[in-house]
């Protein structure tokens, strides 16, 4: 049996892992890695909570985790802009660390944020604010 | 007959590497270092901040103009208590809403690190005595920064609190000598059937 030889390689395996990071790229290249953006995820639920962050999915478990976590609550009763507010993970009661593990079936849609949208703007503005802070 | 298959040691080494390579990856993707080391984090620019803060100042504001014409509403019915009453009760509640628009504001210079908050809290007042909010324009909606939420929502809350008490001591009733309770006997406790 002959070994493989340079053309073989160039073709099974070096075009097909071209054209898939072009292919990637060309669906968003924000999302490829070491490309200095930022990568935050909308994770929503099948009971309709929705949390943000930094999502890390490893397709052999069974469960996604998300790290700097958001979230939503109502603030129909506060006199802001909106119905509701952006909250972060971490200051209720039990005070939980700022890793979030979901069961992978319990979730239905997993988005990219934009950065510039109203909740990329707010989770950029707390890290500001949380720079100043300290 | 055993056939004895030789292989180079280069290979054996080069295959090792390769598989060692492997799995080093392989635990890096898997404890989620390779994610982290290659998402990036953005910090919001002065711009972006600054829009925040004016929604959250907006937000403050809007809080105690709405408290404020809620005990100003009250005041003007036509109450059960005496005018110098009514009046001393609203000017109490109209103080404590101002003191506590002022700590607010200054909460929020404190969270934005400026260096004389209190100075900023003290002209923002003035500013929106001259420019209320609720006479200005409906803005652009802002999602806020939950530290700046706090603030906002910490503020509707107290301000609430504090013209819902006026509303309460302004709408009482008129004090009048209390009547003499006049004796009762008690009730007599009747037995329960019991299963």
């Amino acid at each position: 049996m002959r070994p493989p030889t340079r053309r073989f390689i160039a073709l099974w395996l070096a075009l097909p892992a071209l054209l898939g990071a072009l292919f990637a790229t060309g669906m968003d290249p924000r999302a490829l890695p070491f490309t200095g953006h930022e990568q935050i995820s909308a994770v929503f639920l099948l009971d309709g909570q929705a949390y943000f962050g930094h999502l890390e999915d490893v397709p052999w478990s069974g469960t996604i985790t998300l790290r700097d976590v958001y979230y939503f609550e109502d603030a129909r009763k506060v006199m802001t802009d909106l119905p509701l507010a952006l909250v972060k993970r971490g200051n209720e009661l039990h005070q939980p660390v700022d890793v979030m593990r979901i069961r992978r079936d319990k979730v239905l849609v997993v988005e990219r944020v934009n950065l510039d949208s109203a909740v990329g703007l707010a989770i950029a503005a707390q890290r500001a604010l949380d720079r100043v802070a300290k | 007959m055993n056939d004895v298959i030789r292989i180079p040691r280069r290979t054996l080494f080069l295959a090792a590497g390769v598989i060692v390579g492997m799995l080093l990856v392989l635990a890096l993707v898997m404890t989620g270092v390779v994610a982290r080391a290659a998402d990036a984090t953005t910090v919001a620019g002065a711009a972006v901040l600054k829009t925040q803060q004016a929604a959250a100042e907006r937000d403050v504001e809007r809080a105690y103009e709405q408290a404020v014409e809620q005990v100003r509403k009250v005041r003007a019915l036509n109450l059960a208590i005496t005018a110098a009453q009514a009046d001393a009760i609203a000017l109490k509640a109209f103080n404590d809403l101002k003191a506590l628009r002022h700590s607010g504001l200054l909460s929020l210079g404190q969270v934005l690190g400026l260096a004389d908050a209190d100075g900023y809290a003290t002209a923002t007042e003035q500013r929106f005595d001259q420019a209320p909010v609720s006479a200005q324009p409906a803005p652009t909606p802002v999602l806020l920064a939950p530290r700046l939420y706090a603030i906002a929502a910490r503020m509707s809350e107290l301000a609430a609190q504090l013209s819902d008490q006026a509303t309460t001591s302004l709408t009482a009733p008129a004090a009048t000598p209390a009547p003499t309770v006049a004796p009762s006997p008690s009730r007599t406790p009747t037995p329960t059937a019991r299963p």
